[in-house]
């Protein structure tokens, strides 16, 4: 009995060191509760999720940066707020602000990126699906983008995902024309594929053609291709989707969101959240409120007028405009609104513009009228859009000012139209178009020796 | 090779359990005795003839035993002249003397020629001293008692040679950082593995909320000092190896107290004590503080007026005159209960243990309270066959305030740093609710919930065959389980605004499990060659899980779980991750009758966490040692007793890295509104492998005078290569960091320790004293990741080719300019900045370029201390004892971010009284700076020398006065033992060091010798009662 015991204890002790041998299976650890980077795109709900993904990203670039980048160094806001708000109205910019990093930028290209490369593995045919979803993806690359050179003017161009150590690192700055065939290249792509509209809300928030084509408006027009930017921005006006909201409505564009006048707007909710009280409605405290010459520039009657801002006479003046007439709630809570970043007015604005370069001011004034019909202010025609504003160009830059306002356009709209020295000079001293860029942040440029600061930053 | 899947593993390994206990049910068998003859006799000291009180007399084999009584007299009864009596002593070598036919035997017992002879544990085994070829030091549990700390890693602290000890926390259960020789990974942690009673054990905090690392706690004080037998810290590569690729940062062994045999043994540890802040930092008044801010306006560009509220004195919410330290430090009392039982006999051996610590924080509504039981159990079935376990369970319940970092929430920096003005309380008794961006700090002790509640079970079953007298199979099970759950809850009272109140909850699971078996050989062959072998095999796995939710807007204050939340803020559900390891492991060594020593190690690693291609790592290490005092010409020197040369080299590894980084990570919850998301969060690099460490070692042992002064000395050198980084990369590629094999850093140290007997005889005086130094240098990183030639780490220190880890990097301060005109060479801030104007900080223009900007930082200071250590002194008389333990370091420099917030008027934080010396006007000769509001110069948040200051210190750390009552006088009560005593912690610091406590350390990382106001040390006065039975 003892030594069969004892064998047995033996065996049992060879045969544990032997179990202990399985092989390296033992060291094969699949991630539980994430994907691994190369694995992720499997099943056509990861690439769902993938380019979801992408918007999530969109969410952090334009939480506050849409404002600081497209009112903060224009003359529609003031602002008592230390920081980037003070920075950038008194043209102060330095390569600390928090506005000169490109971060979320390239997070979503990042993001966009994988989309791209990997959507079509996971399809074994190119699918109408598997095309609007690479569509959205170089739609969202191609926004991001769009902002980078008009913020930074050169940039990298990165169109590839970062997945092994060999890749390049320190990618110096591509001249912004190249970025900006990449935009369209990726927007006719976007134009041709994206899906024409989704159910219910969604075809708000994601992009469809309609968003695609007013992009490609928006970047037409920067790079002032008028023929281009008329024929995009025809496509939007004959797309039954959208039409003006009436001016009772007016509000509800920007309170509740979801218009039928909104081409594209970045979607929030309770918890993914912006800054839009903290930029516009504090009151006291707020980042911005509405400049002196703003407030003078509302034409008698405008209807606009007391949705915009708090025409009342507390001092500061509240911006109302995402909030509703009235409101006065001061507390810095994050906000829950969707961020408009494209819509109707601004197409037909646009497409004013862009026949009034051509020469086509009949086309341009009956576009300007449209907008101003809507605020019950008196249609114009051009020898008073003329005498009112010196030129039809002025006359619909004044109305987007209004239109638009504190929307993030309006710094983009000088740059573009060339008005930026003359409107801003006398109020910051701006003179040179090399600051028209902001500077590159210092962190990117300790990260990459490859980069050189902006010029006028040097 | 075989290859079987994980799940057949597992089976093989619950069939190979069963059967080992089916064996030892079978074979359990017992001894009985014939009792009649008694035996009586004295005993004494051979060195001075003096009789010895409390030498253990048993009866071999038997339950039976007595102690001697002060005259050194026994009685023992019920023997038979076959019996044999045991006589044990510490300090002396045990003596068997056969009864046979006497009724008196009188013992001469002999000191230990050599405390050589004791065994030291080792990885995977034991070892006599005097064979040992590597670095390991040993703290027993003598030293363990007297320190009356409540976590076994603050005990290390000055005690063991080339072991850096310092607090992250003084909080109850608060976190400590542990370096051994020196820090040897950039990125992927420096702290030892810890092997508990063979279960390596987490180490790193779990704590997921109110948890960034710098009030992290510290998962070792699970663990009950009283259970600990000793610690060992295996040092150099000979030592370490054996624990492969854990083990480049040393490896922490810790023993816990088993059963004896022999009539069991009661012990019962009383002690109850206060706990006080050692300091109290001086703060500016209100008016002194109202003047500060009307000045701080006045020196604007353009002056504005301040804030009304500010200068509203008649406004109760600002008419106060309040000494925050006096609202928020109070005297804390603590108290410990500790019982034990051990006991057994030859064939079962058991220790019980139990212990209850209750214990106050010195800030406001602090606790830690903690239970810990244990059971060790050993049970020889046969002559063969051993079985035995540890397991020991904890639960720990520490009520937490929010202590760390400069955040808005921090207690410890509004205890500093809040306005005096700003009134606790308002007329109606009710908290001061939220001012200008800042939280009561009352309130947020007394009503803000961080509770950290926590169970862990560390447990090691173990069955030991001996095949042959000479060949031993071992194999146990360990596993170690923490479940914590966390709530955290700020209510509305705390917030600003309306109805704004938040909560969180996690849950987490951590546990590891693994598998070691392993055969040993020891023969000796012939008379002078010993030989001794190990091979073996380990397996271990972790799984973390974690479930949490975040809400806010909960419908009341009093409602603070997560479903009285109306919004959801955040969710963590089901967080799993899972890492596992496979090892092989084998060791041979040699020696020559003891004069020729010669080991060698090998480990095999395999982990999870690796590219596949690069899973296994190979870990070898070699030592020699020569007893050159048993040469022939050694001999017959009568001074000295023992000398030994040891040299000793390895490899040992760092696989410190998250568990799936180098497969890149997509991570989910990157959802757009409703709509789920997926989006690529971790680089991935397939080539990532081990930071792997060579360490050489040599070492000189010597002992004199008949063994009353020993000597150690260790020399080492250590370069660690392929250090696992996360290597910034610009942002463009859409991550921050990749991690990366890259670069390689140079640890180099001495290591000196003397142990000293100075008196002998009835007053007896020993003196421990140890001093290491270690210099760290970076030696290599690659090209591509220097921006300037260096990589920022973090807001202060720098890592830098050819220097240390700890270096501090920013602008040099050299005073203030005293007149506008002072500033001769017009020197501007940036290019485009402004001039420096009277007031303002002198800044050291490195290049002369009158520019203050980037390029005028320098080396401001180094974290790292040039020595550190400690030295104990025990004076004992009969029963009275007295210990004095001092510890130090020097030369190491703290950046104090703590005093740049109390001398810096942002957010109209409240200054130290050095403002009172500020400059005021035009002519002023001073070192403090103009207040400024809002100042664009941001001359206070400069990362600059001002703030940095030297840390030396030295503390006596532990006054221990103990008195033990006599034998006789305890015997007629009843006891075995009965002993009194009284302990001091923290009693004095000797330093220049001008916050809290120069031993700090906020961040448990490599940005060492940050103080940004962690949780202060206390002063604890104990005192106690042992009594045993």
């Amino acid at each position: 009995m003892r030594y069969i015991t004892n064998y047995k204890i033996i065996i049992t002790g060879i045969l544990a060191f032997f179990a202990f041998s399985c092989s390296d299976s033992i060291l094969d650890k699949d991630p539980v509760s994430s994907f691994s980077g190369q694995g992720f795109y499997k099943t056509s709900s990861d690439a769902q999720a993938g380019v979801y993904g992408i918007y999530d990203a969109l969410q952090s670039t334009f939480r506050v940066n849409f404002a600081y980048w497209g009112e903060g160094r224009a003359d529609a806001v003031a602002t008592n707020h230390a920081g980037d708000p003070v920075a950038l109205i008194q043209n102060n910019l330095t390569q600390s602000i928090s506005s000169a990093r490109w971060n979320n930028i390239y997070e979503t290209v990042s993001r966009a990126n994988y989309a791209i490369k990997y959507i079509p593995d996971v399809f074994e045919n190119e699918s109408e699906f598997s095309l609007q979803l690479i569509a959205q993806a170089k739609a969202l690359r191609a926004l991001s983008y769009f902002f980078a050179v008009r913020v930074w003017g050169d940039v990298p161009l990165i169109t590839e995902p970062y997945e092994s150590v060999d890749q390049e690192f320190f990618v110096p700055k591509t001249d912004k024309e190249k970025v900006l065939d990449q935009i369209v290249e990726d927007l006719i792509f976007a134009s041709e594929n994206c899906k024409d509209n989704f159910s219910g809300d969604k075809t708000r928030i994601l992009f469809t053609k309609g968003g695609a084509n007013a992009l490609l408006t928006q970047v037409y027009m920067w790079r002032k291709q008028y023929n281009e930017a008329i024929e995009s921005a025809e496509k939007v006006l004959d797309n039954s989707q959208y039409s003006l909201v009436s001016m009772n409505d007016w509000s509800k564009i920007f309170t509740s969101g979801y218009s039928n006048e909104s081409i594209f707007e970045v979607g929030y909710n309770e918890t993914q959240t912006n800054a839009l009280r903290v930029l516009y409605a504090l009151g006291s405290d707020s980042d911005y409120f509405p400049s002196e010459s703003f407030k003078a520039a509302f034409e008698d009657g405008d209807l606009r007028k007391n949705l915009i801002y708090d025409t009342t006479n507390a001092t500061p003046k509240k911006i109302w405009k995402f909030f509703g007439e009235g409101f006065s709630d001061e507390s810095p809570d994050p906000s829950s609104n969707n961020i408009v970043l494209l819509r109707l007015a601004d197409i037909i604005l646009l497409k004013a513009e862009a026949h009034n370069k051509l020469g086509n001011n009949s086309e341009a004034i009956k576009l300007l009228n449209l907008i101003r019909k809507r605020a019950e202010i008196p249609e114009l025609d051009e020898t008073q859009a003329t005498a009112l504003y010196g030129s039809v160009e002025s006359a619909i830059l004044h109305e987007r000012l209004i239109e638009l306002s504190f929307e993030g356009h309006r710094w983009f709209d000088l740059v573009r139209t060339g008005r930026a020295i003359s409107v801003m000079g006398p109020i910051n001293g701006l003179s040179d178009e090399g600051n028209f860029v902001w500077p590159i942040h210092e962190d990117a440029l300790n990260r990459n020796p490859s980069l050189q600061q902006n010029d006028f930053y040097r | 090779m075989h290859s079987y899947p994980l799940s057949r593993c597992k089976r093989e390994l619950t069939k190979r359990t069963v059967l080992g206990i089916l064996f030892l049910v079978c074979c359990a068998f017992s001894n009985g005795y014939s009792q009649n003859q008694s035996v009586s006799g004295r005993i004494t000291d051979e060195a001075t003839g003096e009789p010895l009180f409390g030498v253990n007399v048993i009866v071999k084999g038997t339950l039976n035993g007595v102690s001697s009584d002060l005259n050194g007299n026994y009685s023992i009864k019920n023997v038979t002249p076959e019996n044999i009596l045991m006589f044990s002593y510490m300090g002396f070598t045990d003596q068997e003397i056969r009864i046979g036919n006497t009724t008196e035997i009188n013992v001469i017992l002999i000191p230990s020629v050599d405390q050589l002879d004791e065994l030291v544990i080792v990885g995977y085994g034991t070892k006599k001293k005097r064979n040992l070829t590597g670095a390991i030091v040993s703290v027993g549990s003598e030293d363990i008692d007297k320190s009356n700390l409540q976590d076994p890693i603050s005990i290390l602290q000055g005690r063991a040679a080339g072991v850096q000890v310092t607090s992250n926390s003084g909080a109850p259960g608060g976190g400590m950082s542990i370096k051994v020789r020196g820090n040897s990974s950039l990125n992927s942690g420096n702290s030892p593995l810890y092997v508990v009673d063979g279960v390596p054990i987490e180490s790193s905090s779990l704590s997921s909320l109110n948890g960034s690392e710098n009030f992290g706690l510290n998962p070792l004080a699970d663990i009950n000092p009283g259970d600990i037998q000793s610690i060992e810290i295996l040092k150099d590569a000979a030592s370490t190896a054996i624990y492969g690729s854990r083990a480049a940062n040393g490896v922490v062994l810790i023993t816990t107290k088993r059963g004896i045999s022999g009539k069991a043994q009661v012990d019962l540890n009383i002690s109850s004590g206060v706990s006080e802040i050692p300091r109290r930092l001086s703060v500016l008044n209100a008016s002194q503080y109202r003047q500060v801010i009307l000045d701080s306006y006045r020196n604007m560009d353009n002056p504005v007026t301040p804030n009304g509220i500010i200068l509203d004195s008649l406004n109760p919410k600002n008419n106060g005159d309040v000494d925050w330290q006096k609202e928020l430090l109070r005297i804390a009392p603590q108290n410990k209960i500790d019982l034990s039982v051990r006991g057994g006999t030859d064939d079962l051996k058991y220790a019980w243990s139990s212990s209850f610590l209750d214990q106050d924080g010195i800030i406001l509504n602090s606790n830690y309270k903690r239970v810990t039981t244990r059971l060790n159990v050993d049970f020889k079935v046969s002559e063969k066959v051993t079985f035995g376990q540890s397991i020991s369970y904890t639960n720990g319940v520490n009520n937490r305030i929010n202590a760390g970092g400069t955040g808005n929430l921090s207690v410890i920096r509004e205890l500093l740093v809040r306005p005096p003005i700003f009134a606790a309380y308002l007329p109606d008794g009710s908290y001061n609710g939220y001012q200008f961006g800042r939280r009561n700090p009352i309130g947020l002790a007394e009503l803000a919930t961080h509770l950290n509640k926590s169970n862990r079970v560390i447990g090691n079953q173990y069955v030991e065959y001996n095949i042959l007298e000479s060949l031993k199979l071992r194999s146990n099970l360990n596993l170690d389980y923490t479940s914590i759950k966390e709530d955290e809850f700020i209510p509305s009272t705390l917030d600003y605004r309306e109805g704004y109140n938040s909560g969180s909850v996690r849950s987490i699971n951590n546990l590891t499990w693994g598998n070691e078996t392993f055969l040993s050989f020891n023969k000796q062959l012939g008379e002078s060659h010993n030989l001794s072998a190990l091979a073996g095999l380990s397996f271990q796995d972790w799984k973390y899980e974690r479930v949490g939710l975040d809400g806010m807007f909960f419908s009341s204050d009093n409602i603070t779980t997560l479903n009285g939340a109306g919004t959801i803020s955040n969710q963590e559900v089901n967080i799993t991750t899972e890492h596992s390891m496979l090892s092989y492991f084998g060791r041979v060594s040699y020696d020559y009758k003891g004069k020729y020593l010669f080991e060698a190690n090998l480990r095999a690693d395999g982990s999870s966490r690796f590219g596949e291609d690069q899973r296994f790592g190979y870990f070898p290490s070699a030592a020699v040692a020569w007893r050159f005092s048993d040469e022939a010409f050694l001999k017959n020197v009568d001074l000295l007793n023992d000398a030994k040369l040891r040299l000793s080299v390895g490899q040992t590894g760092n696989e410190s890295i998250g568990n799936y980084t180098s497969r890149g990570e997509f991570m989910v919850g990157a959802n757009y509104l409703d709509y789920s998301g997926a989006a690529p969060s971790v680089m991935p690099n397939s080539g990532l492998t081990w930071e792997t460490t060579t360490q050489y070692n040599g070492g000189l042992d010597l002992s004199f005078l008949n063994n009353r002064l020993t000597f150690n000395a260790d020399v080492y050198l250590k370069i660690t290569e392929d250090l696992l980084y996360n290597v910034p990369i610009p942002r463009t590629t859409g991550f921050s960091y990749v991690t990366q094999n890259i670069g390689s850093i140079e640890n180099k140290g001495i290591e000196l320790s003397l142990n000293s007997r100075n008196l002998v005889g009835d007053f007896k005086w020993e003196t421990n004293f140890n001093i290491s130094a270690n210099r760290n240098q970076i030696k290599e990183l690659p090209e591509n990741l220097l921006t300037n030639g260096f990589i920022q780490n973090g807001d202060f220190h720098i890592l830098k080719e050819g220097l240390p880890i700890g270096t501090f990097y920013g602008y040099k301060f050299n005073g203030v300019y005293s007149r506008d005109e002072d500033n001769v060479n017009q020197v501007t801030n940036g290019a485009l900045g402004q001039q420096f104007k009277g007031g303002d900080p002198i800044w050291d223009d490195v290049n002369g370029d009158n520019i203050i900007d980037e390029n005028d930082k320098q080396i401001i200071g180094d974290a790292t201390p040039d020595f550190f250590g400690g030295i104990n002194n025990t004076f004992s008389y009969k029963g009275l004892s007295l210990g004095v333990f001092l510890q130090f370091s020097y030369g190491n420099d703290i950046y104090s971010e703590i005093n740049h917030q109390r001398n810096s008027v942002v957010r109209y934080n409240n200054l130290s009284t050095d403002a009172l010396d500020r400059w005021r006007e035009q002519g002023d000769v001073t070192n403090f700076p103009k207040p400024v509001s809002d100042d664009p110069l941001r001359s206070d948040s400069r990362v600059q020398s001002r703030w940095v200051e030297d840390g030396s210190y030295i503390k006596l750390k532990n006054i221990n006065i103990r008195y033990r009552f006599p034998d006789n006088m305890v015997d007629n009560l009843g006891m075995r033992k009965l002993e009194v005593y009284a302990s001091a912690l923290n009693v004095l610091t000797w330093t220049h060091y001008t916050g809290f406590d120069p031993d700090v350390n906020s961040y448990s990382g490599l940005r060492e010798g940050i103080d940004e106001g962690s949780y202060p040390q206390s002063r604890t006065i104990m005192l106690g009662l042992n009594i045993g039975f």
